[in-house]
């Protein structure tokens, strides 16, 4: 099924190099080349295959790259594919770029907006691109693997210092340095927070 | 300002534009009497037969099935420390510290007959975080966890909110609320 | 001055006036929680409307990240708190065909009661509060009368009304005993006659029709390319429903209709529609509740699933129909305990995003009637 996708977009759309990642567990994919997604998208559209809808624009943060997923259905063929990209990452918070698909599906409005909300992919050629669920004036793409949560927005402090469980920390403290020994300590607590900030969030 | 092209504006606009003849108006008289008349006849019919289903809450009070997830509750002394109720918890609100137990000391056991080989120093649970999930409760071994059908906990201060079951007031809870 | 295909839009010809910016929410009863409508109008004709989300974002993909298999389910319930237990059903079935688990037959029954005594609540809860936006008050109490009865059920096998984390990985939480299935068939002999009662009380209503009946039309091109689903695109007349043409649990051997928008009352795809969808798709979920309730057998409740859970290296995306419209999860595992991402793709939010195509031209009292209609929960549009 995989391959004859891959075969018909070789076959349309120049340069797209399609290649199928054969999957044994779950869904196989197809990865195009970025610089053809929109040429691609049309070609599938207008095709045999009938790819009416677009179910879902998403991505996923890698360390080197970002991989941008297309889910297209088919409602009249009953058939669906996920459709990837791979966009190379530079830094934790420059933006990676690919052509906007809006023009084929309008769906993809919201859905670009989000993974741009939230992932950092710019795309090219949007109407309206805008963060969507987090404000205008939010920094960094929280899905990113290496995101940091901004310390101070609008000059609200974000982790505040008096919503942490000192109460608690303390006593484990306590109880670790009477012992000693950590081996003789049972706890719940991870190794990082005891001391740190984020279990009391 | 521009606005792009609108397919829906045309068909929106029709329907504020269509035209009225003596005769729809009367027929519209009509329908709308009728039916007005057949769905009052309806209310009616529920303000004659129906009982009144609401509770008047705080002067009668819900009684909850028995497996309901409300106020958690840790009967300490059955507790073995394994800590696997705080590995489930998804809010991560459950907080213990346990030391060896002396090899010198007299050994306990729960009532199911475990073995208790950790002191217990510290089980908080910090119910203003609890998602009431119920994963912890399914985790104990020794059934201790468990919830109650208690629903009135509300405190005025966050700082209330969190239970120390080690505390010997909500020790005195177990005779009290345990299912 | 604006502009609409080039020519000038002059709105209600004889009066001028000013372009006038309302913001309908994040506080507005009709709007279903907090979403926020940025409205321009030209006295009571709506020129433009824009939606700010985000209000109820809770950034859930980046918490489950963190979060062991079987904890997810707890958030997942938070996404659709109207349909939790299709929440829980559709994340379920994407991580066990990850795994590869069989499902016992009596939970594959149980989840399928649940699933469609789900529907009917969630659709209950949209036929009172749709009534309320356009002025009908009892409906909404007879119809949370009912789905009080599936609450409480719902109550008795989970623990909780809301929030249930009822399905898991495997199968059930609880098992159902006899007493309930009897009032689950004695529920659907009720309701079957209730719902004639409800459909006479608002759904024939003289007043309800004109309010609804040509109002948000959604012609079929639109739907497919704003990708709607569920009960918005049946009311634009396709015939699709994933139960029927992707079957996934036991609806493969059940036997339903799938109901289709007809435009009885206007056109085809207009808000009496989708509305006459939903109240028809009830009768469908008792058709599929008293087969169940036959064919319901003894057995375990949970099928084998490890207790350290590490699901295979891989992705998948599997759709469910909700309530609401089509649930997709895309989730991508490193064969890790948690996680490496899981997308939900959920139906709320590209129905959404039809609203600034839908608006313009309507009347502000019109725009009410076509959020109503499309059923949103603002905590699965926002996550």
């Amino acid at each position: 099924m995989h391959k004859e996708f891959a075969d018909f977009i070789n076959s349309k759309v120049s340069g797209a190099n399609a290649t199928v990642v054969e999957a044994e567990v779950g869904d196989s994919t197809v990865f195009v080349e970025a610089s053809s997604i929109l040429a691609t998208c049309e070609a599938l559209k207008d095709s045999d295959f009938e790819m009416n809808v677009l179910q879902c624009v998403t991505g996923t943060d890698y360390s080197d790259r970002i991989e941008v997923s297309y889910i297209l259905a088919s409602f009249t063929k009953n058939s669906e594919l996920i459709l990837k990209v791979k966009l190379p990452k530079t830094s934790s918070d420059a933006t990676v770029k690919v052509d906007s698909v809006c023009s084929v599906w309008k769906s993809a409005n919201f859905l670009e907006r989000e993974t741009y909300d939230m992932l950092g992919v710019e795309f090219v050629g949007h109407p309206d691109h805008r963060r969507i669920l987090c404000p205008e004036d939010w920094e960094g793409y929280p899905l990113r693997k290496d995101y940091k949560v901004q310390e101070v927005y609008n000059d609200m402090v974000v982790d505040p210092p008096a919503k942490i469980n000192n109460g608690d920390i303390n006593f484990f403290k306590e109880i670790m340095d009477k012992m000693g020994d950590e081996k003789k300590v049972a706890y719940s607590w991870k190794k990082e927070d005891a001391g740190s900030s984020d279990t009391a969030q | 300002m521009k606005i792009n092209d609108l397919s829906m504006l045309d068909t929106n606009r029709a329907r504020y534009e269509e035209e009225l003849t003596l005769g729809k108006w009367f027929k519209n008289i009509w329908i709308a009497l009728s039916t007005a008349f057949k769905g009052m006849g309806i209310t009616m019919k529920y303000v004659l037969t129906v009982k009144p289903v609401t509770i008047e809450y705080p002067e009668v009070k819900e009684e909850l099935p028995a497996n309901s997830r409300s106020r958690l509750f840790n009967d300490v002394d059955n507790c073995i420390s394994c800590m696997q109720c705080a590995d489930a918890c998804p809010v991560d609100c459950i907080y213990i510290t346990a030391v060896r137990r002396d090899k010198e000391a007299p050994k306990l056991k729960t009532d199911g007959g475990t073995p208790i080989k950790l002191d217990l120093k510290q089980y908080t649970i910090d119910t203003a975080l609890c998602c009431y999930c119920g994963l912890c409760t399914v985790a104990c071994p020794t059934q201790c966890l468990t919830h109650t059908t208690d629903y009135e906990f509300a405190q005025y201060t966050l700082g209330e909110m969190k239970y120390d079951y080690l505390a010997s007031d909500i020790r005195a809870w177990k005779h009290r609320i345990v299912k | 001055m604006i502009e609409i295909n080039g020519k000038p839009y002059t709105g209600q010809e004889q009066i001028k006036s000013d372009l006038l910016t309302l913001n309908m929410g994040p506080q507005h009863p009709a709007t279903h929680g907090v979403l926020r409508v940025e409205i321009k109008t030209d006295s009571e004709i709506i020129a433009q409307a824009t939606p700010y989300l985000g209000y109820l974002h809770r950034c859930f993909e980046k918490h489950v990240e963190n979060i062991d298999y079987r904890g997810v389910i707890p958030f997942v319930d938070r996404m659709d708190y109207l349909a939790s237990m299709s929440m829980e059903l559709g994340y379920c079935l994407t991580v066990e065909k990850m795994l590869g688990t069989e499902i016992p037959k009596r939970a594959q029954y149980l989840r399928t009661i649940i699933a469609e005594l789900q529907r009917i609540a969630s659709h209950l809860m949209f036929f009172g509060t749709y009534a309320i936006d356009l002025g009908a008050f009892s409906p909404f109490l007879y119809a949370f009368q009912d789905r009080e009865d599936i609450l409480r059920l719902f109550e008795e096998l989970s623990g909780a009304r809301l929030l249930y984390n009822y399905i898991w990985l495997g199968g059930v939480w609880n098992d159902i005993n006899d007493d309930q299935l009897r009032r689950i068939e004695a529920f659907c002999d009720k309701m079957e006659e209730n719902l004639k009662k409800y459909h006479a009380l608002v759904g024939e209503n003289k007043i309800f029709i004109s309010r609804t009946a040509n109002v948000g039309v959604i012609p079929v091109d639109m739907a497919y390319q704003y990708g709607a689903t569920g009960p918005v695109l049946r009311g634009s007349g396709v015939n699709w429903d994933l139960r029927k043409t992707r079957p996934y649990g036991m609806y493969e051997e059940l036997d339903f209709d799938v109901i289709v928008g007809e435009g009885l009352k206007g056109q085809v795809g207009d808000t009496w529609d989708r509305y006459y969808v939903r109240m028809m798709e009830m009768h469908e979920s008792i058709k599929i509740l008293r087969q169940c309730l036959d064919g319901i057998e003894e057995g375990s409740i949970m099928g084998k699933v490890p207790k350290v859970l590490k699901v295979p290296e891989g992705e998948i995306y599997m759709r469910t129909e909700c309530p609401r419209g089509e649930l997709g999860y895309h989730l991508i595992s490193d064969g890790g305990k948690t996680p490496y991402r899981l997308k939900v793709k959920s139906s709320c939010f590209t129905h959404t995003s039809m609203l600034p195509e839908m608006a313009p031209g309507m009347m502000i009292a019109d725009f009410v009637a076509a959020i109503g209609s499309i059923d949103i929960v603002l905590g699965e549009v926002d996550r």
